[in-house]
């Protein structure tokens, strides 16, 4: 029963990842890499962490995506021609990959073969994350938290409407 | 998970998603004629009254209209996503109820049907499809995703007018969606756990108030909780797309918004979806804020009466949250969308994260 | 319960997706979109280490990975908010000012 919905929720993560590579159009991509997300989510659920696979929807289908989602809309992405890459170019990325994801496999297949999980349940939940997250990594956690203002004032300068040669209509309506 | 998942699980399992999922889809008709038939009350006149007694089949006639009609996809439209996008959207309506417990849970006694052995030494049935440990977190991720279906559906259509509802829709709902999950902390920090079930348990019995009144113990008595409750009833408002937060099809100015270029079965699954959603959000008002399914000062037993006064308890306290829903529609006018969006960030932002702090520094204190 | 190599090795496939999309698209969202895919192929490589070993170090690490990819899209998609109003595409082969 766990390994058919391991592989059912495997097999669409990899083909839903394989359309946003593939796809010509991003608003199919990102939608496409929503629903990868979500199959991701169900393998968390399956590895014992059901707050971080909540925590996965929330932020990376919920919030990210959304953000996706918007500028590819807002700057009307879908009629710009992508030109074609180079066919070396194309030839030699698949290649590359090819070989990586080979030798990724080859080396994980090798050396991380596990012969048993360990006995007992895996308390991972809501209330043992946050103790170890406010006693053992309370530096790092502020240090995201500056790290993430940081982030909205450097977005807002980027994307300020005080750039030169904004496009017309929906161009302008940038989300500030 | 005490014991070992068998035949019997999955036939309650089965049972309790039927029942909910009977429940979630009957409250579209419903809602239908009581929306049609509470605006004529509040604006003196009849309303619908010809099909059946009092209209009450009005929604049988809608239902057969929508499906009768011409299906029609713009030629400029995204075909795929078109006709996902109403699928999209009703997903998330209809989830969410799952982690939502909807009555007292009771034992099961062994008994014998048809020649055999049922229940085999006892079986709790607890009434919630899916009782998970993040229950909470469940909701809000599903309560993201909701977005989705709405802006694919305004991107879809290759239409100007649907594809500013669909923004305007996602923007609102990102935005709410913040004060309305950051008012919940504040109901997970009193239970203590983020399980909806220990939520509902932590607010049945009672405390009495200045020695006079005994108030039942639900969260919106609570003397830390009432600004949670407002913050999270009127966020819930903005997120269901109901007025007077209803930029996504402001029809004055947006046509009919995201769902213009809609017709037929997919429109109608557009509008089952903004109903499904103003029940869940109901029935988490009710879970997070009214008790659930606590009847107020009587201590119900663990039995199969218990359980079925509590549902109807529970089922009463969403009725009566769905008529606020449609009062409110026809009683405040609709705001404008730079003022919700201040309103959402500058007003219900700030005062959501000082109640965390309040609750915080209450239960700090040991007054809760 | 389903052995750890199983999601070692989809995570290594969906890494190996994200670097083909990296080396031959050239539209920008979607590189960065593919960026994202190997971004999670890695987090579920630290919740299948987790449970192996059973240590919450690892879920404390893709929490940390979540926020910062929070951080990381916001201000990836101001640049190219930025790109965009500058030089009317995405296309990452036009962003070449700094090219030698």
């Amino acid at each position: 029963m766990e390994f058919a919905i391991f592989f059912f929720f495997a097999a669409i993560a990899v083909i839903f990842a394989l359309v946003v590579v593939l796809h010509r159009n991003p608003v199919v991509g990102a939608l496409s890499l929503v629903a990868s997300f979500f199959a991701l989510a169900v393998m968390y659920v399956l590895l014992e962490a059901p707050f971080l696979a909540a925590l996965q929807i929330i932020v990376y289908a919920g919030a990210i995506m959304v953000l996706f989602l918007f500028v590819i809309m807002l700057l009307n992405l879908q009629h710009v021609a992508e030109p074609a890459t180079r066919p070396v170019q194309q030839f030699l990325g698949y290649l590359t990959a090819a070989a990586f994801g080979i030798g990724l496999i080859y080396f994980v297949l090798k050396y991380a073969v596990f012969a048993a999980l360990p006995k007992g349940p895996f308390l991972a939940n809501a209330r043992v994350l946050g103790i170890d997250i406010f006693q053992a990594y309370v530096f790092p956690f502020e240090m995201v938290s500056i790290l993430l203002l940081a982030a909205i004032v450097g977005a807002l300068v980027m994307s300020g409407r005080s750039m030169k040669g904004g496009r017309a209509a929906i161009g302008n309506e940038v989300p500030r | 998970m005490g014991h070992a998942f068998d035949a019997t699980d999955i036939t309650l399992s089965i049972v309790k998603i039927a029942i909910v999922l009977i429940m979630m889809l009957q409250i579209t008709p419903i809602m239908v004629w009581v929306e049609r038939r509470g605006s004529a009350l509040i604006q003196d006149r009849p309303g619908p009254n010809r099909v059946g007694p009092l209209g009450l089949l009005q929604s049988f006639a809608d239902a057969l209209k929508f499906i009768l009609k011409e299906d029609i996809i713009p030629s400029g439209a995204h075909k795929w996503l078109y006709t996902l996008a109403p699928a999209l959207g009703l997903f998330p309506a209809l989830t969410t109820i799952a982690v939502v417990p909807w009555g007292r849970g009771f034992l099961l006694h062994e008994r014998l049907f048809l020649g055999r052995r049922l229940f085999a030494g006892g079986r709790w049935f607890e009434p919630v499809v899916a009782d998970v440990s993040v229950g909470l977190l469940v909701v809000f991720a599903l309560a993201s995703l909701s977005v989705y279906g709405i802006t694919t559906a305004g991107w879809a259509s290759n239409n100007k007018y649907s594809l500013f509802g669909g923004i305007r829709a996602s923007a609102q709902m990102i935005s709410y969606e913040l004060s309305l999950t950051l008012a919940a902390v504040s109901a997970l920090l009193v239970a203590g756990s983020l399980r909806l079930t220990d939520v509902v348990w932590q607010q049945t019995g009672s405390f009495v108030l200045f020695n006079t009144i005994k108030l039942p113990a639900w969260n919106v008595f609570s003397p830390a909780m009432w600004l949670s409750f407002i913050i999270f009833t009127v966020s819930g408002f903005a997120e269901t797309n109901r007025l007077p937060f209803d930029f996504a099809e402001a029809e004055a100015e947006l046509v009919a918004g995201y769902h213009t270029e809609y017709s037929s079965m997919k429109f109608a699954l557009f509008f089952m979806s903004e109903y499904m959603a103003m029940g869940t959000m109901s029935a988490l008002i009710t879970t997070l804020y009214l008790g659930g399914w606590d009847i107020p000062w009587y201590h119900e037993p663990p039995t199969f009466l218990g359980f079925i006064l509590s549902a109807l308890c529970f089922l009463a306290k969403v009725s009566f949250l769905m008529f606020v829903f449609v009062w409110v529609r026809w009683t405040i006018p609709r705001l404008k969308y730079d003022i919700l969006m201040r309103i959402g960030w500058k007003i219900f932002l700030p005062l959501a994260f000082l109640n965390i702090v309040l609750v915080a520094a209450f239960i700090a204190a040991g007054w809760i | 319960m389903i052995p750890t190599h199983y999601f070692l090795v989809l995570s290594a496939i969906l890494f190996t997706i994200g670097v083909l999309g990296v080396l031959t698209r050239k539209n920008g969202i979607t590189i960065f979109m593919s960026i994202e895919l190997m971004v999670n192929a890695v987090n579920l490589t630290f919740l299948a280490y987790a449970r192996q070993f059973h240590q919450t170090h690892g879920l404390i690490f893709v929490f940390f990975i979540m926020a910062i990819a929070a951080a990381e899209a916001a201000v990836g998609l101001a640049i190219f908010i930025s790109l965009f109003h500058h030089r009317d595409t995405i296309d990452v082969d036009e962003a070449n000012l700094m090219h030698w």
